[in-house]
């Protein structure tokens, strides 16, 4: 355990661009613009137009509404919140080229031979790979995001405690709390549905001896153009489709239902999609299926490793 | 401590080989290293040494038996590495790690490693902990590298070429802490490089690699007792050459002959004498006839 820790760590230093730098920096440039258009532009602060129903600043329209519609008010702040979590955009990408350089870099700066000097077995090695751009990095910029949000509440608390607002509706954390669960939770569940396709990658960075990239992408790309040209069907495209999220467009039949206000929408990404989405994926051959190929992908992602010097 | 068990060979390989798709780089040799020596593997380029030295630290697979520290390596390098240590090139170590960071990291997946012992080390070089390894010189990268492999208490040290493209200061340093602080008897340090000069005083054993083939397998004192080479006296060229020499040649306009395993007073009748230094008889050895 305190071997895989060590590794994790590596992995975090190696790649702290993308685990740390690359949140902090989106996240940091979505709070300024929170806090400039609040104070700079004033739309927020200051309604132009809206002065006859009784709404000059911020703290009007909140008062307003936890008059009208006590209800909606803690899922829509928890709502408006989550619009600061924009780095989430950047993760996806963190977690393609962490896979595909991660045993491709260590073979091209010859580092390899300095951790193979180490009692440090290959399919410990490729697990930590494997578990710090899929787990840590998400987690890494969940914290980044909760950040973010408890800074956007103080900031907007202030401002209402000098408009004369409502401070403790901006504090929903029970439902942010949950929010945050909710989110890591079908984060997992998207990561598990797109492990062969996650798992591809990092066994391409396993034996690539150049140009990973081209190889990662290439390959299925020639496989969809070819089983198009030649059987005219697009099986491997559909299939890559499902794993990469498609998958949800099944899970989640309940978003039929009618949607009146963001405390319908919250109780739907909190409650509903999440249940379904599990129960869904567990009864799916294909979920599993695809956990069996990342399996085959990692175990070649191991013995490559063993080989490599 | 006592160690009663070491009585066993570190290495242990019966025709170990390994080829490259139709090129034999190692031909089916067999060996043994005891524990407390010094061992220098020594060879042209392309002669099987970094291929042998591969697959003894498991980091490659290879035909025939071959056991180190009573482990199969291709198998169990992992449980290997708890006691065996290597340097297989110049610059391995991650370039985008700080000092510091690579002490933190094998602290903390070797069990073995005294990272005090490494400290004390690296406070007489003027490497600091905080900086890069990328932004480290040459020399320093390596005088890093020897720090953490000297305070990791391994049975098995391998150095592959330790100290390519360092400057003779030092390597002259480098082979001297090695023999000073880190070599005693229940170590064994197998040793490649091409400056053979430099450490054949430290030697207790020599391999010659020809061609994937150990052609010379012997302890150093036995060795160099057996190469002779002889200045030949004017008008003996014919009794020395009579005698069989393994090579011939001139230098200052007397004929010198190379002999091994012939009697030192016979040869000492027909000219002057001298031991020949180790390179000397490589390349005797690699160039002579076969013997």
């Amino acid at each position: 355990m305190k071997t895989f820790a060590a590794l994790i760590k590596r992995e975090v230093l190696d790649g702290k661009n993308g685990y740390i730098l690359v949140p902090l920096i989106l996240t940091g440039i979505t709070l300024a613009l929170v806090v400039l258009s609040s104070l700079g532009v004033g739309n927020i602060l200051h309604f132009d137009g809206m002065a006859e129903n009784g709404i000059t600043n911020l703290a009007d329209a909140l008062n307003q509404t936890v008059q009208q519609e006590p209800g909606e008010m803690a899922a829509g702040v928890t709502l408006l919140y989550w619009t600061t979590g924009l780095s989430w955009i950047a993760l996806p990408f963190v977690i393609f080229f962490s896979l595909l350089g991660t045993l491709y870099e260590e073979r091209r700066d010859r580092s390899i031979l300095f951790w193979k000097a180490m009692p440090v077995a290959d399919w410990q090695e490729v697990l930590a790979k494997l578990f710090t751009p899929l787990v840590l990095a998400p987690l890494m910029f969940l914290a980044v995001a909760i950040a973010a949000q408890l800074f956007t509440a103080l900031f907007l608390s202030l401002i209402m405690i000098f408009q004369g607002g409502p401070v403790l509706e901006l504090w929903p954390l029970g439902l942010m709390i949950s929010s945050w669960f909710a989110f890591m939770a079908h984060y997992l569940l998207w990561a598990l549905w797109a492990l062969p396709v996650l798992a591809w990658l990092l066994f391409v960075s396993s034996f690539a001896g150049r140009m990973p990239f081209l190889w990662a992408i290439l390959t299925p790309v020639v496989l969809v153009v070819v089983e198009g040209m030649f059987l005219k069907s697009s099986i491997v495209g559909n299939w890559l489709g499902t794993h990469l999220g498609g998958w949800q467009d099944h899970a989640t039949t309940r978003l039929d239902h009618d949607i009146d206000g963001p405390r319908d929408i919250l109780n739907i990404v909190i409650g509903d999609i999440q249940w379904d989405s599990l129960t869904y994926s567990i009864a799916s051959a294909q979920f599993w299926l695809g956990i069996i190929i990342a399996a085959g992908f990692i175990f070649g992602a191991i013995e490559m490793r063993k080989r490599a010097i | 401590m006592t160690d009663t068990v070491v009585e066993a060979p570190v290495i242990k390989a019966r025709n170990l080989a390994k080829s490259f798709g139709k090129f034999q780089a190692l031909k089916g040799v067999s060996f043994e290293i005891p524990l407390g020596r010094i061992v220098g593997v020594i060879g042209a380029n392309g002669a099987g040494k970094t291929t042998m030295l591969n697959a003894v630290l498991g980091l490659s697979s290879y035909d025939g038996q071959l056991s180190v520290l009573g482990l199969d390596p291709s198998k169990k390098r992992d449980a290997l590495m708890k006691d065996v240590c290597f340097i297989s090139d110049v610059a391995t170590l991650p370039k985008w790690m700080k000092v510091s960071e690579v002490l933190d990291f094998v602290e903390s997946v070797h069990p073995k490693f005294d990272r005090p012992k490494a400290l004390d080390f690296l406070s007489r070089t003027k490497i600091p902990q905080d900086r890069k390894v990328r932004a480290l010189s040459k020399g320093m990268v390596v005088q890093l590298h020897l720090a953490v492999v000297m305070s990791i208490d391994a049975k098995l040290l391998v150095l592959d070429e330790p100290t390519l493209g360092l400057d003779i200061m030092f390597r002259k340093q480098f082979y001297q802490s090695l023999l000073e602080e880190y070599f005693d008897e229940s170590r064994t340090v197998i040793i490649t490089t091409h400056q053979v000069e430099e450490i054949e005083h430290i030697l207790t054993d020599v391999i010659f690699l020809k061609d994937g083939d150990i052609v010379v397998e012997a302890q150093m004192d036995t060795l160099t007792q057996q190469f002779i080479e002889l200045q030949v006296a004017p008008g003996k060229e014919k009794e020395a050459l009579a005698l069989n020499p393994i090579s011939t040649g001139s230098s200052f306009g007397k004929s010198t002959c190379v002999y091994k395993n012939q009697d030192h007073e016979t040869l000492a009748n027909l000219g002057e004498t001298r031991r020949l230094g180790l390179a000397d008889i490589f390349v005797a050895t690699m160039t002579g006839e076969p013997q």
